[in-house]
């Protein structure tokens, strides 16, 4: 319970820190503190309303102080391109982020679970030796260059997938789970998540693989040897048990850290998720739009974090009973 | 010197550490002797004899490897490109390496406050976005290679300082620290000259690795268009082939090449870092 | 006899050349006997009787020899006829049960495991056995769902002696079951397991370094050094008349498990490199009784009544164990 509250602490203390800092960077950039929120179709009295909103005629101070306390309230401010809502623009599109990441991770870690275990399993054999170097690849690979290999392949040259967005246009759906478990949005779907698993698969399958190496040396995997258990048993319900835990870890990691480095991949695929939001953003100057993409991106990052900290300490018996 | 030892001793042990400390050579040479190795100017727009553009020609004559919507030589932008990869990638390295060994040293060493501030300072480097910082950067600062430097810098060196802490941390315990400290010598020189050299295997561990991070970073911030629009480098050329529908087009000598460059440079440095891991921690073997 | 080992080779692999770890080793142990295999660390004898389970790392090779139980010749099986054995016929008690425990099981869950996969059992009879086996090794029956970290370490010796027992088996090969614990649990720890053996009548195979140990529980002794058998037979016999210098040496070595107090000398020097083994007797280089023929075999020496050893001057062991039992002979042996 101690430990779960210090992590909290420490997680809002990080969220703290990094709005603090996109707070400076966005009032200290070059030019008047004013371009950050004003750009030349705001009218004088929509421009004096932000002035008023925002403090941007207060001290610094004081302004920090406002742009934390709207930030609790959730108000984030106005989109210039929208003119809406920050929150409202941001939470529209982050669901296709949401889904996008888990369905890719999902992919990526079924899959290199069962290669890293298969990769440990036949160590020194050729496919180890084919296999390392080929999995090296798919990490050095730039993941947009991937997708733009696949798009070209598959969706222009043999045109079995569509080639951007996240449904067809002039498309209608009753409601939004009926929207997303369509075939359309699927079809939509598959290429960009396939992009990224090929990605995302080599950690688990290097961290799996070397989990497992490390657990099949162990002496109770002798022992179980001795005890003439079989080898599927062996391997799954004892090496593989123990191999994963660090891998459940990184899982957690993994959903932090991929709804913001899917930024690349949503903008070869044009699929209309936060990052995406955020290149467009910041690309159109529209500069609330882009702080609010930003921080939702990393409000993701370091909750997830918090929750991937928590779960290994769950789910590992000796440390969970060790802290009783 | 320990670490050139152990640096010279990787080629040796270790075939696939030695394909890629080949590769970086290689990728050297060609950055390098770019110059006498190009066919055209890389950003020469180009004219054939009836005054019309060049473009979308396919390798072959004049051009390897074929032309851009633009008309320009891909070849010569691939081979440019090297320059281009190599020099972000070295700096970013040696920038980040730095500062995360030197945090890492003076964290492991000193402890105590200074220790739990650093780390508290990581911990929030490590709760940004890294790509989502970097384009924001790109987009207040001028569109340029630095901003991708910087922005490893920035966030990128508690990876290296944490492992170099933890190493420093065993380290400060062992006798020939303590004998040192015995004879007077005061504390910053005992971890520079001392310490120091001992963990210097480890950052050129991070280092090896640091200079795919910040080509592939390259990359996509250039692929997204906040890269500066007056170098070649290979992720402009990715960007521009994307922007000029080379993908609908079925140009795949276009945009193939520069994403197999950035592969064999990554790939270069990942079999490096491999290498340089069974000689520092060698694994007991069957 | 249960079990005959005989002339067993077996080779590791190493990058340097194949390293002869156990060199022509033969051994009986009769039903129901409790044989202490002894020697220093190196020596073999745990890759001798982990051989006889045949699980061995990737690098073993058996180049080698037989190894019979109850007639069966266990080296020529096919694994999954030899599978049929390991745990119903033949046990294992490992040095330190924190490693050989499955870290995210919870113990009663090992030991039904066993019970059930390969006894045959359904949960709740393997539930009440796991009881039973607690029972015998002196664990409250409420510890079968602990994890194995939750247990001190002379109550997962006994839980791995529990475990062993699980099948019935005929032999437990024990590895230094006690090595890893301080002296008072080990008394504690061997007394139990001294009582159960005599109690279901097993045959212990009870490899360890202590001399001291062997002569606590076992009925038999072998000794080995660098990968041979220098002596063995009745365990009162080898101790009270050892015939090769190297078990008097080993003898003054460890102090007494029950005993008054000894002068302790150990013996100096350390066993030869198995990858390129000396000539003739391997002992020769820390013996302080060597002479010139010993850089031939040693033939077997029959001492008394199972007792053999394999010595040049085994026929004047009576003399040489006088100057033997004095401290000084110890001393000063490899610098001649």
């Amino acid at each position: 319970m101690a430990y779960f509250l210090r992590r909290f602490a420490h997680m809002l203390f990080v969220l703290w820190a990094v709005a603090t800092i996109l707070f400076f960077m966005f009032r200290l950039m070059p030019g008047t503190p004013l371009a950050a929120f004003i750009d030349n179709t705001t009218t004088a009295e929509q421009q004096a309303a932000l002035i008023a909103q925002f403090g941007l005629d207060k001290p610094l101070g004081e302004q920090y102080w406002l742009f934390l306390t709207n930030l609790m309230q959730g108000d984030l401010g106005q989109s210039f391109f929208f003119k809406k809502p920050v929150v409202e623009v941001v939470m529209e599109v982050f669901p296709n982020s949401v889904i996008l990441t888990l369905a890719s991770l999902i992919i990526a870690y079924a899959f290199g679970i069962v290669a890293g275990a298969y990769l440990a399993w036949r160590r020194g054999s050729w496919v180890e030796g084919l296999g390392i170097p080929l999995v090296l690849t798919t990490r050095a690979a730039p993941e947009f260059w991937l997708g733009m290999v696949l798009l070209a392949f598959f969706s222009f040259h043999l045109g079995w997938f569509p080639s951007g967005g996240a449904n067809s246009s002039g498309s209608d759906w009753s409601s939004d789970w009926q929207r997303v478990t369509s075939l359309d949005y699927l079809s939509h779907l598959f290429l960009p998540a396939i992009t990224l698993a090929i990605y995302l698969q080599g950690l688990p399958l290097l961290l799996m693989r070397s989990n497992m190496l490390n657990v099949l040396q162990e002496e109770f995997i002798t022992m179980a040897r001795m005890k003439g258990l079989s080898t599927w048993t062996i391997v799954m319900r004892h090496a593989a048990r123990n191999a994963l835990l660090p891998v459940a870890t990184a899982f957690a990691l993994g959903i932090g850290g991929a709804v913001g480095g899917n930024v690349v991949v949503e903008t070869v695929f044009s699929w209309p998720g936060i990052g995406r939001l955020l290149v467009n953003a910041v690309s159109a100057s529209d500069y609330p739009l882009a702080q609010g993409a930003f921080l939702m991106i990393t409000a993701v990052l370091v909750v997830m974090n918090f929750i991937a900290d928590v779960t290994y300490h769950l789910l590992d018996p000796r440390v969970r009973i060790a802290t009783r | 010197m320990r670490w050139l030892n152990t640096a010279a001793a990787i080629p040796r042990r270790d075939p696939f550490a030695f394909a890629g400390l080949l590769l970086y050579f290689v990728f050297v040479l060609i950055a390098i002797f770019a110059d006498s190795l190009i066919t055209h100017d890389p950003r020469e727009i180009l004219f054939d004899a009836n005054y019309d553009l060049v473009r979308n020609l396919a390798p072959g004559g004049d051009h390897i490897l074929g032309t851009t919507f633009s008309g320009r030589d891909i070849y010569s932008q691939l081979v440019m490109g090297t320059r281009g990869a190599l020099i972000v990638g070295v700096t970013a390295a040696v920038c980040v390496v730095t500062i995360g060994t030197v945090l890492g040293l003076i964290s492991g060493y000193f402890g105590g406050l200074t220790d739990t501030l650093l780390m508290r300072l990581a911990d929030i480097a490590l709760g940004v976005p890294f790509l989502p910082f970097v384009i924001v950067l790109a987009a207040f600062l001028n569109p340029s290679q630095w901003n991708v430097v910087i922005g490893i810098a920035l966030l990128l060196w508690p990876q290296s300082a944490r492992v170099i802490r933890a190493q420093v941390m065993s380290l400060r315990e062992r006798a020939f620290i303590e004998a040192a400290r015995v004879t007077g010598a005061g504390p910053w020189r005992i971890l520079f000259v001392h310490i120091a050299p001992n963990v210097l295997s480890l950052s050129f561990l991070y280092a090896s690795i640091a200079v795919g991070w910040a080509i592939l970073t390259e990359a996509s911030i250039s692929f997204l268009g906040f890269g500066p629009s007056n170098s070649v480098t290979w992720g402009y050329m990715l960007q521009d082939a994307y922007a000029s529908q080379a993908l609908g087009r079925g140009q795949y000598y276009w945009f193939v090449p520069p994403g197999l460059c950035i592969i064999a440079v990554v790939v270069a440095g990942f079999l490096i870092s491999r290498g340089y891991e069974e000689i520092l921690f060698p694994k007991l073997k069957d | 006899m249960l079990l005959e080992v005989r002339d067993l080779v077996i080779d590791y692999r190493a990058t340097r050349g194949r390293v002869r770890a156990v060199d022509g080793v033969s051994f009986d142990v009769p039903a129901g006997a409790v044989v202490g295999v002894v020697g220093e660390s190196g020596c073999g004898k745990t890759t001798a009787v982990r051989a006889i389970t045949r699980v061995m790392p990737s690098s073993a090779v058996f180049a080698a020899g037989s190894i019979s139980l109850d007639g069966v010749d266990l080296v020529g099986l096919s694994e999954r006829e030899m599978k049929k054995h390991l745990w119903r016929d033949i046990a294992y008690v490992p040095q330190s049960a924190m490693n050989a425990l499955d870290p995210v099981w919870r113990v009663g869950k090992q030991i039904e495991e066993v019970l059930v996969d390969r006894g045959g059992m359904n949960r709740k009879a393997a539930r009440a056995r796991a009881e039973d086996l607690f029972a015998m090794v002196g664990l409250e029956a409420k510890r079968l769902g602990d994890f194995p970290h939750q247990f001190s370490g002379g109550m997962r010796q006994r839980a791995s002696i529990a475990l062993a027992l699980a099948l019935s088996p005929k032999l437990i090969i024990a590895d230094e079951p006690v090595t890893a614990l301080d002296v008072v649990i080990q008394r504690q720890v061997l007394d139990t397991f001294a009582d159960l053996q005599k109690q279901l009548g097993l045959s212990v195979i009870l490899v360890t370094h202590d001399i001291s140990v062997v002569a606590y529980v076992c009925d038999y002794v072998v000794v080995m050094y660098a990968g041979k058998v220098v002596e063995s037979g009745p365990v009162a016999d080898v101790l009270d008349t050892p015939g090769h210098p190297y078990t008097m040496g080993l003898y003054n070595a460890f102090p007494e498990l029950a005993g008054e107090e000894r002068e302790l000398s150990p013996i100096e020097g350390s066993p030869p490199d198995l990858l390129d083994p000396p000539k003739g007797c391997r002992f020769r280089a820390r013996c302080p009784f060597a002479i010139a023929v010993c850089t031939l075999d040693p033939p077997e020496h029959i001492i008394g009544t199972g007792h053999v050893a394999y010595c040049h001057r085994a026929s004047e062991a009576q003399d040489l164990r006088e100057t033997a039992k004095r401290t000084e002979t110890w001393v000063g042996v490899t610098s001649e």
